[in-house]
């Protein structure tokens, strides 16, 4: 059956705004950063303490026993931003013979902003660099420096006020840290919360 | 000492050698992973790790003439400790004398194409005809080291972040043909083809442009004490290289100029390129001697 000319016309208004809504949602509209359900105006520092967080090159997985991230947030023109100001990592070892003689996270700050894809809230992390040296007897690269960069993206969860880095996470967000042409794999969950004046409120991104 | 004393004394003494002699042959025979450096110096002062690196492919632009790399070449021996203030290490001689495996690539279309000069002998044009221009005789072109292992220089952390040269080896080119004889090189001891291999971007100079090369993927394996870099490729297109030199025995006078005009010889920075496509595997000398 042949539609008229204006029901053809209304379909296709109706399947241009469903489409722009469904793009606007993929492409990441801009959640931002509250306290107790209110936007946060001004600046917060909140702290995230790893439960477990590790760094993985094939065949070689590397834990940090103690891994935090301090960010400096603030919401901007409708976007909740950020900036990692210290990344201390500390009682870190390998699944293999080589050890971690030392990690450190380098050049901050780096900055952050939340994203939203397919209706999950996100914080994307750029600048990351994080400096590894290993050693150990028998370490194939023991003495070298190994250098990670790139950018993380990690799923945020108002439920439970936490951040979690995955594979899933950064294929979400387009996001990858290298060593080189190398992919390293990190996977982590921060449980968050604020440092300075909004203590013991709870932390949601919407 | 009687006849007999005597040949059973050199008996003995030729079995308790052959012994000895076996006992270092199954000193460095290396199983499983590890048989990838059977021919690494790893007991030897200095040698800090083993190196072997295979490249299965890429190719070679010399001048005018490009030599795919069909047939493996290998790299392999120790090299040391970094200076911890370049972070280059230098490399030490394989245990069987053959550092770069020699493996003789074909140089597509051989040589056809080559006139000698007009005022050439008859039987110069006559030997040139024969082998150049029948399209039976093909050219192969073997790559060899042109320096003691000593002069070919790694830095394994630019070998994987794709920064700077990761490997300098000197190089010279063997061309092989009857009629080149024995001794055609392009590149020599005194006058090697320096390869400043990257798996970085390369800055040649003109007519070249920017080629990039790749870290490869990493893979620890035998819990980190080997690391193997899979699909890593090497290049470099800021080389030159010299005339030929040694073609044709006794005519070499004569065959020389001929083949540096038909390759394009010496040929300038920028009008060369090397491609090497990589396997490298690295582990511990001290752990090498253990397996």
């Amino acid at each position: 059956m042949k539609g008229t000319k204006p029901a053809k016309l209304l379909r296709a208004a109706v399947v241009a705004l469903v489409l722009s809504a469904v793009f606007a949602g993929s492409a990441g509209a801009s959640p931002v950063w509250k306290f107790n359900g209110t936007e946060l105006s001004g600046t917060e520092k909140i702290v995230g303490a790893a439960v477990s967080s590790s760094l993985t090159i094939p065949g070689m997985t590397t834990t940090c026993g103690h891994f935090l991230y301090t960010v400096k947030i603030s919401n901007s023109a409708g976007t909740g931003k950020g900036e990692v100001t210290e990344l201390p990592l500390f009682e870190c070892g390998t699944n293999t013979v080589c050890t971690v003689e030392t990690i450190t996270a380098e050049k901050f700050p780096w900055p952050a902003h939340l994203t939203t894809v397919a209706s999950k809230n996100y914080l994307v992390i750029e600048g990351v660099r994080v400096s590894i040296k290993y050693g150990g007897k028998g370490c194939s690269v023991g003495g070298l420096t190994v250098p990670i960069t790139g950018t993380a993206g990690g799923l945020l969860d108002n439920t439970t006020e936490s951040a979690t880095f995955s594979p899933t996470t950064f294929s979400a967000t387009g996001t990858a840290l290298k060593f080189g042409s190398n992919t390293v794999e990190w996977n982590g969950l921060f449980p968050t919360e604020a440092f300075e004046w909004h203590r013991e409120q709870a932390l949601s991104v919407s | 000492m009687t006849q007999g004393r005597l040949s059973k004394f050199s008996a003995s003494l030729t079995a308790v050698l052959i012994a000895a002699l076996s006992v270092t042959a199954v000193a460095s025979a290396h199983t499983g992973e590890w048989a990838k450096f059977n021919y690494c110096p790893s007991t030897t002062a200095g040698v800090r790790k083993c190196l072997q690196a295979v490249t299965s492919g890429g190719e070679i632009v010399l001048g005018k003439k490009t030599v795919p790399i069909v047939h493996p070449v290998t790299l392999q021996g120790g090299f040391s400790a970094e200076n911890e203030e370049t972070g280059i290490s230098t490399m030490f001689a394989a245990t069987n004398g053959e550092t770069l495996t020699k493996a003789a690539q074909a140089v597509p279309g051989g040589l056809l194409g080559i006139v000698p000069p007009e005022g050439s002998p008859p039987l110069v044009k006559a030997l040139s005809a024969f082998f150049f221009e029948n399209g039976l005789t093909g050219v192969n072109a073997t790559l060899e080291l042109a320096k003691p292992a000593s002069e070919i220089q790694i830095s394994q952390i630019n070998l994987v972040s794709q920064e700077g040269v990761a490997m300098k080896l000197p190089v010279k080119v063997h061309l092989e043909n009857p009629f080149l004889g024995k001794s055609c090189y392009i590149g020599s001891s005194t006058s090697p083809i320096i390869w400043n291999l990257t798996t970085g971007t390369t800055s040649p100079p003109a007519p070249n442009k920017p080629l990039a090369g790749f870290g490869g993927l990493l893979e620890f394996k035998e819990e980190a004490q080997i690391a193997q870099i899979n699909g890593s490729k090497l290049v470099d297109n800021a080389w030159s290289a010299p005339s030929a030199n040694g073609c044709g025995g006794i005519l070499s006078f004569l065959v020389n100029p001929i083949i540096n005009s038909q390759i394009g010889l010496p040929a300038a920075a920028g009008t060369n390129t090397s491609i090497l496509n990589n396997t490298i595997t690295i582990a511990l000398a001290e752990q090498v001697n253990l397996h």
